[in-house]
């Protein structure tokens, strides 16, 4: 111990000792953090490969929902290269507050990975996300951040519908084509029953007393009844058809009424005292489409009008089914009613597959987007003009086609 | 010749100096100063003067002033927990040896770690220390300048010397203004212990011609000056001092000191004794029991004390000694250990721990344990 503390002459003199600098130690410093810094410049690399390779749209919200970073999938699908700082609902809604399904704002309220659907205007198309927010725990920072992903499924949903329409369709053909087998022996047998007996009410004629008259017009209304079956019978043979049956110039006209004569019934059935108004335009061009899907559109329209006249509980309102050309050889079709409307929240929604107001067992929800998907395919458009209370508009604008 | 070598801090000195402290902090990269001191620089104004030069630098500080004369070991692993912890740079001590030698120890933890204890002796620190800057308030300990950290180990009641030249600071600023607020018994016990290591070093064993010429100067310079500067606060007088001082420091720092300190610093250990006010007692005694061993430095000393260049060495060491007695004696500070020490029972547990201070070294004259007993007797 002594020997250790008790210094020499020579120690203080120290010749061999000086004043310990900090160079040999900052040079070791920098080499290590060169290292070191190649090293991390290495992980970010691999990093930003890793987060470029997802598709999805990324993003990180701040609490307020403002945009922090995105990745580039975010730039290319939105168009957008200057999104951080604006608020995440003024990117994708143009709105000035946040929306109320928001799956981020409920991330930051339960801490918890919320998932959530919507459907965003982008770039003029209506495109459906899948939407997953989950909380970024970074213990070094005070401010809470989000991770968004939102993964474009409007083609899935599509062809969700699609297949779900395919799907009742072959439904529906099995029926009519059962039901056509099945109506169409007894309608051909009463038919013929009936052109016999106005056969020999000829001959009876000149035998029998007075009541002939009367026969005569009892065969007669026999006879076009049955004709009136049989073209009902073809029309459900129409819609039997696979989906795609081919383009051919169509009278949206003839769609209309082939289509009233379908719901004549349904409209008996429920009671209701509608007032159907046509106002079907004499000018109306041809245009090129798929006559049974068109159908398939007007019927779905429709429907959707007298339950929106029906949930009025009036039991009395008006249905105007009006038709004109469009600008450059299209035609349009418009649908309008004095039903409950839409309410403003769910407009967005109206065309997404599987969404529905309709209580459960009335609908499952891909009459309009089977609608949508339809007119898309005829590279038209369809418009929807609602006041909850008032009634709605539809608006269906299809190109003339010709040449495609 | 032997080989020596001579190694002193960038000093500022002059008037006023003060102001430079933060830019010198900012060259050494400070960004949050640690500032050590003491209760009576807190009192008399200069630790908040230092703290206002490093706001207009815009340095943040942080400030450690629980230092006493005497700097205990767990007041320095105190303060280099508080260094570190509050992720300070650049130390700043301002004070007489008592804040700097704590100042020192802090810089030696906060850059190598473990007890302060861990580095007695001679050359064991291995690491740099962080960059310290010293501003010195007494015209007389020298550490601002000096290799030399003096610790109080508690436990084992003794001070501890740690010898680096990494303790030697990187800049000292001197300015004489602080001296004018110094008690008039500070000042002498400054003097004097300033005087103590310039007679000291001068005739160290490892004296050299670059330390000899400052030792000696120092002596001229507190000799002419000291009285004048107690009585009428002269600042010339006291500039004067605070010279002496420095070059006392550069010469001591490198050739080391002698038995005198080796005892002061034993004396301090057991009972808290101020430094400055052992040397009027012991300087007369050490000087006689080294006379034999160089009497012509001695007599080169006596010479510029009694102020007459031809009196032959023997006859001028004798009345070098005798003048400077009765110089300190004048000076109304106690000149016999009794006046200090009322019992002398514990003279040889003194003499015992000197002989082991590496102060002792250097010392002309062999010092055993007999001869240091022998030199507590005579100053009794």
């Amino acid at each position: 111990m002594v020997s250790r503390v008790r210094p020499s002459v020579e120690d203080l003199i120290g010749i061999e000792h000086c004043k310990l600098g900090f160079y040999q130690e900052l040079r070791q410093k920098l080499v290590e953090l060169q290292v070191a810094n190649l090293e991390s410049e290495e992980r970010r690399r691999e990093i930003a490969a890793i987060l470029d390779g997802i598709t999805d749209i990324m993003m990180v919200l701040s609490e307020d929902l403002r945009i922090m970073s995105v990745n580039h999938v975010f730039e290319e699908v939105m168009g957008i290269d200057d999104a951080q700082g604006r608020y995440c609902y003024e990117v994708f809604r143009q709105e000035q507050r946040p929306c109320p399904e928001c799956p981020a704002h409920r991330s930051f309220v339960t801490g918890d990975v919320c998932r959530e659907t919507a459907i965003f205007r982008v770039g003029g198309r209506n495109r459906q996300f899948e939407m997953v927010a989950s909380p970024i725990n970074d213990q070094g920072k005070d401010e809470r951040r989000i991770l968004i992903f939102k993964r474009d499924v409007t083609m899935e949903k599509e062809y969700q519908a699609k297949f779900y329409q395919a799907e009742k369709m072959a439904t529906v053909g099995m029926l009519a084509a059962g039901v056509a087998h099945e109506v169409n022996n007894p309608l051909a047998s009463i038919s013929g029953f009936a052109e016999g007996i106005k056969r020999r009410l000829g001959r009876l004629e000149a035998t029998a007393g007075p009541d002939l008259d009367d026969i005569h017009d009892y065969v007669d209304t026999i006879l076009k009844e049955c004709s009136r079956c049989r073209d009902i019978v073809h029309t459900l043979l129409t819609f039997s058809r696979p989906v795609s049956s081919g383009f051919r110039p169509v009278s949206l006209n003839a769609v209309v009424e082939d289509t009233l004569k379908l719901l004549r019934s349904h409209i008996k059935q429920k009671n209701l005292r509608l007032n159907m108004v046509l106002e079907l335009s004499d000018e109306l061009p041809l245009i090129y489409g798929d006559e049974p899907q068109l159908k398939q559109v007007l019927l779905n329209l429709l429907i959707n009008a007298i339950d929106a006249v029906d949930q009025t509980g009036a039991g009395q309102g008006v249905i105007t089914i009006r038709t004109y050309p469009e600008a450059e050889e299209g035609a349009g079709l418009v649908v309008s009613d004095t039903g409950c409307g839409i309410p403003k929240e769910n407009l967005d929604k109206l065309f997404e597959p599987f969404f529905t107001t309709k209580p459960v067992g009335k609908g499952i929800g891909i009459g309009l987007s089977t609608c949508y998907g339809i007119v898309s395919e005829h590279c038209g458009e369809i418009i929807v003009h609602s006041e909850s209370g008032r009634g709605s508009r539809f608006i269906v604008r299809l190109p003339s086609n010709q040449g495609s | 010749m032997n080989v020596t070598k001579f190694a002193i801090p960038e000093i500022i000195f002059g008037r006023g100096s003060m102001v430079h402290v933060g830019q010198c902090a900012r060259r050494l990269g400070a960004r949050r100063v640690f500032l050590v001191s003491d209760e009576g620089l807190e009192k008399s104004g200069w630790v908040e003067r230092v703290q206002t030069i490093l706001e207009a630098e815009s340095l943040e500080w942080v400030y450690y002033g629980d230092v006493n004369s005497n700097p205990r070991d767990w007041q320095v692993s105190h303060g280099a927990k508080l260094y570190l912890e509050t992720g300070a740079d650049v130390i700043l001590a301002i004070g007489g040896g008592s804040p700097i030698d704590a100042a020192k120890g802090i810089a030696i933890l906060a850059g190598n770690g473990g007890s302060i204890a861990d580095y007695e002796g001679a050359n064991r620190i291995e690491r740099p220390l962080p960059p310290t800057i010293f501003l010195p308030t007494t015209a007389g300990s020298g550490s601002d300048i000096s290799q030399f950290c003096i610790i109080t180990d508690v436990e084992r009641q003794l001070k501890m010397s740690i010898i680096s030249r990494s303790l030697v600071p990187n800049i000292s600023i001197i300015d004489p203004l602080i001296l004018l607020t110094k008690s008039q018994e500070l000042i002498i016990a400054s003097a004097i212990d300033a005087l103590a290591h310039a007679v000291e070093s001068y005739v160290s064993r490892i004296a050299s011609p670059f330390t000899e010429i400052q030792a000696l100067r120092a002596i001229e310079l507190i000799m002419r000056n000291l009285r004048h500067a107690v009585e009428d606060r002269d600042l010339d007088a006291l500039e004067q001092l605070s010279i002496a001082s420095t070059a006392a420091g550069m010469s001591f720092s490198n050739a080391g000191l002698g038995a005198g300190h080796a005892l002061a610093h034993s004396l301090g250990g057991m009972f808290d004794i101020l430094h400055g006010l052992v040397h009027p007692i012991l300087l007369p005694a050490v000087m006689r029991f080294n006379t034999p061993a160089c009497q012509e430095k001695m007599g080169a000393i006596g010479r510029l004390v009694v102020g007459r260049a031809d009196m032959p060495s023997r006859l001028a060491a004798e009345a070098g000694i005798e003048v400077l007695r009765e110089y300190f004696a004048d000076l109304g500070v106690p000149v016999r250990l009794r006046d200090i020490l009322p019992d002398r029972s514990p003279l040889a547990q003194l003499a015992g721990a000197s002989a082991g201070d590496a102060c002792n070294l250097t010392n002309p004259r062999q010092a055993d344990v007999e001869s240091l007993l022998g030199i507590c007797e005579e100053a009794w």
